[in-house]
């Protein structure tokens, strides 16, 4: 053993030296090179680990323990205090120290000359807080309002103290927002109006489930810690099905895979439902007690519905099908994890009423181990200070103007009365994440400023007039939950802002201060405040009381799980009109759905675009975050399309061939990467923003609505998996 | 008896989500290019129905280290308890031992103008912890193991697109991952 430390200290003490020496000439950061070392008592005390909270639109949501050394982020690891994150991060949360000290930041405030030119000057804070004042008030002073500030802020930070962007906004007055979610509005509107809101059984129970139904979902890549949950009821004897239009790499791991016609779940639901009736398979007793509209519910698929009709449909075997309804319906407790993927479509809110239905009639609602999973709001039930503010005195609201999120572009340069002039964008980049980002990128150029606060030179960051630098996690304060657990955590303040960057709300507070500088009384904003209190008034005594504390500061001890509600329905007080599950749901009617879970028919690939182009979510990324980051292109940076190989002979494309893949809209070239996980009509191209590459899936998307999300959200979906395209070597 | 440390591989766990490749790049904050472990997808080919099954790779620390017999420099040591050990104060940046692992195990580090390898965590290990990448996978799908254990005698050596094993016997064992069913659409 002595022999061993000698050697290792003595390489420590050379690499480091090495690294640093080549460090200071090439970079701006000093990393040691940590290797064979016994860290010593003197270099504990400059130690010290931080609690942080991912705060990315993902199920997981993590607890974070980072490692800071002298105001250093060293590394990162998941808390083992949460029994969801188990002390583990998926790819993406791993590479975090890589986010902070990449040399892509945006280091200070820019104003650029020309949107799209790239002739950025840096300017000071104080300058850019002045222009985007001066404008604010020039509109206002000429439309009377200030209608015509737009603010299209999402997901990109889920930091509830991130809410704080739209209180800025509510604290000059009224103005458009932005409203709805591309991601998975069609599910929660189903989900409505069949139980009253969304809410899912906590992910750890999946262990209790002797049936696991993954349908359109890849928590393989989209929920990495779920699938521990879901090897351990493997382990425990249940049976694993996935339902998908590819072979995921969820559906890679499951002992039954079945491959379905995209956006015909519906279909599939409701034939398994038929044979369940046929064989007096269903849960009569929990139906009479718990339900409204069973009856005609089951009239319908009597009189309409055949086995033989869903086979034909869906593409999936009659006998497949009667085997999963059987196996699905006998086999207790039975739990469907109901994906986004699968309600990007047309019928998408449809179909998942569908499967609803199935989890209903089979009295898999309310129990350990069942369910129908899509997401739940139990645990948001925050104060939203920083979002909640007055406008200012003297100035009556009439309300907000909504535009929807999901036809960004078109709608503001549709707005009229007064006319969009001025856009905020935060915690999105619509330019890469849009249907139809020519459109966008239109409305951006029709505006007088366009103001962006974002770590990173992305496309959407390249439209702006004036680029603000924000904070990453780290260097900011704040609490996340998930849509998924049920775990609460804190966020502390880990290192110094890098730069000059600062957090949305600092930016709010200043830029109030400068409005009320050159108009007194322009902004309600509060312009101080510490992070404590910001964070003590989102709290309220029912939070306290769901996650079993006297005070959030027991949040600095570790992150905390509702004490209670984790079996969604348990007591069966479901929140429709009737306080029942509603296979009948006025609602749905009142809304210009279907009143029953009926069939909707999904949309038919066009004879000039035959091929059916799923763009689902990447591992290495959520949306626009994290590819761009060297330490994941490093692992891949080559745009490709997923082809069937027979397709691919039809079309003589070999594997590695440039392709393009095109219709009315638009055209992205790709590199064909040959493949029997799909069909041979569907070709599959992750949504990713590649640094430096311009290639974005969504210039082949048109806007189309999905058909539900509108009651719950404000606006329905996209149906991004209804994109048809053609394909052609290049 | 002394141990003789290797990885397991457990591809029947791995959901080749690269956590591992970036929870040893979160560790050793590696500049973008070098990667001590990597997560190669295995061709579809090897099974009876397409699937998405990956093989988690680092240094095999075999019995007998290719780079080890060609280094020039001897920055190369294989210590009593199996590990292979690169020292990068010895190591003249030749590359050799790039071009001589059938593996292509070995990284160069454009920064330091050397090469650098994974060294099972060394230190981490004398400290009683695991490897980064032991440690940071969600699906716990990876462990060191002491090859001297009996239990650990049938473990697969190989899977199919392994480079051949007998010139350098790297420790590395597998657990192949098993494919489910797939009912398939029609191909018309």
């Amino acid at each position: 053993m002595d022999k061993k430390n000698v050697f290792s200290r003595r390489a420590f003490l050379k690499g480091s030296f090495t690294a640093i020496l080549v460090g200071t000439g090439t970079s701006l950061i000093n990393f040691d090179f940590p290797t064979f070392r016994k860290i010593t008592a003197a270099e504990l005390s400059r130690l010290k680990v931080v609690q942080s909270a991912c705060p990315r639109n993902c199920y997981d949501t993590c607890s974070i323990l980072s490692t800071v050394e002298d105001g250093v982020l060293k590394k990162v690891e998941g808390d083992p205090k949460s029994s969801f994150t188990r002390g583990k991060l998926c790819a993406k949360g791993l590479s975090y120290t890589r986010s902070v000290y990449s040399p892509d930041r945006i280091k200070y405030p820019m104003r650029q000359v020309g949107r799209g030119s790239g002739n950025w000057k840096r300017i000071s804070w104080d300058e850019a807080y002045t222009d985007i004042a001066k404008q604010i008030l020039k509109i206002k002073k000429e439309y009377g309002t200030t209608l015509p500030i737009c603010l299209n802020k999402y997901s990109g930070n889920l930091n509830i103290l991130n809410y704080g962007i739209e209180g800025m906004m509510s604290s000059i007055g009224d103005t458009t927002r932005a409203t709805g979610t591309p991601c998975w509005p069609a599910g929660i509107d189903a989900q409505t109006f069949d139980f009253g809101t969304i809410y899912n059984n906590d992910p750890e129970d999946i262990v209790n489930s002797k049936y696991l139904i993954i349908w359109g979902a890849n928590p393989s890549w989209c929920s990495v810690h779920s699938m521990h949950f879901v090897k351990e009821a493997k382990k425990r004897g249940c049976k694993l099905v996935v339902i998908d239009p590819i072979v995921t790499q969820t559906a890679s791991k499951a002992d039954l895979f079945i491959q379905i016609k995209p956006s015909t779940d519906g279909a599939l639901a409701l034939g398994m439902a038929k044979y369940i009736l046929d064989n007096n398979l269903h849960d009569a007793a929990w139906l009479a007690q718990n339900s409204k509209g069973a009856k005609e519910f089951f009239d319908y698929v009597n009189e309409n519905i055949t086995v033989t009709w869903a086979a034909e449909k869906t593409g999936i075997p009659k006998e497949v099908i009667e085997k999963l309804a059987r196996e699905y319906a006998t086999t207790k407790p039975a739990n469907i994890w109901i994906g986004y993927g699968m309600q990007r479509h047309t019928n998408g809110g449809q179909n998942v009423r569908n499967i609803d239905a199935l989890a209903a009639m089979t009295g898999n609602i309310g129990k350990s181990g069942g369910g129908a999973q899509y997401a739940q709001l139990q645990t948001w039930g925050f104060q939203y200070n920083a979002m909640v503010q007055k406008p200012p005195s003297g100035i009556e609201s009439k309300g907000n103007r909504s535009i929807n999120i999901n036809n960004f572009g078109a709608e503001v340069l549709n707005a009229a009365e007064p006319p969009i002039k001025m856009l905020w964008i935060a915690c999105r980049s619509p330019l890469t994440q849009d249907p139809e980002p020519d459109m966008v990128k239109k409305a951006f150029e029709a505006m007088d400023l366009v103001v962006t606060a974002d770590m990173y030179m992305n496309p959407t960051v390249a439209m702006s007039d004036i680029v603000l630098p924000v904070t990453t996690t780290f260097e900011s304060t704040g609490i996340s939950v998930s849509y998924w657990h049920y775990w609460l955590a804190l966020n502390e303040q880990a290192i110094k802002p890098m730069y000059e960057t600062k957090n949305d709300v600092t930016i709010a507070m200043e830029l109030s201060e400068k409005l009320n500088e050159l108009e007194q009384g322009s902004c309600t904003y509060p312009t101080s405040g510490d992070w404590d209190s910001w964070i003590s008034k989102e709290f309220n005594p029912a939070i306290y009381k769901q996650f079993g504390m006297k005070d959030w500061q027991e949040l600095k001890e570790g992150p905390k799980k509702a004490q209670t509600g984790l079996i969604a329905w348990q007591d069966g007080k479901f929140k429709t009109p009737s306080g029942k599950y509603e296979f009948l749901s006025e609602n749905a009617q009142k809304d210009g759905h279907p009143v029953l879970p009926i069939y909707v028919e999904e949309m038919q690939a066009p004879k000039q675009y035959p091929l059916r182009c799923l763009s689902p979510h990447w591992k290495l990324s959520i949306n626009s975050q994290f590819q761009n980051l060297d330490w994941m292109a490093a692992i891949n940076n080559e745009p490709f399309v997923e082809i069937h190989p027979k397709t691919a002979q039809k079309y003589n494309i070999n594997s590695g061939d440039k392709v393009s893949i095109f219709n009315e809209r638009g055209e992205v070239n790709l590199v064909a990467k040959l493949t029997e996980t799909t069909t041979v009509d569907t070709v599959v191209v992750y949504e990713i923003w590649y640094k430096d590459k311009k290639i974005n899936i969504n210039t082949t998307l048109k806007a189309i609505p999905s058909d539900m999300g509108k009651k719950a959200t404000g606006m329905p979906g996209i149906a991004f998996h209804d994109n048809f395209v053609a394909i052609k070597k290049v | 008896m002394a141990k003789k440390l290797a990885f397991l591989v457990n591809c029947e766990a791995c959901i080749g989500c690269h956590a591992c490749e970036n929870a040893c790049k979160n560790e050793y904050q590696q500049e973008a290019s070098v990667r001590w472990r990597k997560v190669y997808p295995m061709q579809e080919k090897s099974f009876d129905v397409p699937v998405r099954v990956h093989v988690s790779l680092a240094c095999n620390h075999c019995e007998e280290p290719a780079c080890m017999k060609v280094c020039p420099a001897k920055a190369y040591t294989k210590r009593e308890d199996g590990i292979v050990i690169h020292d990068n104060e010895a190591c003249i940046g030749c590359k050799l031992c790039m071009m001589a692992c059938p593996y292509q195990v070995p990284c160069y580090d454009k920064n330091l103008g050397k090469v650098t390898k994974c060294d099972m965590c060394a230190a981490r290990q004398d400290d009683g912890e695991l490897p980064a990448c032991v440690k940071g996978c969600p699906m716990d799908a990876l462990a060191v193991i002491d090859l001297q254990e009996e239990k650990y005698q049938k473990l697969k050596a190989s899977l199919p697109g392994y480079p051949k094993n007998e010139i350098t016997h790297p420790t590395t064992r597998f657990v192949a991952a098993t494919v489910g069913k797939q009912i398939r659409r029609g191909e018309e």
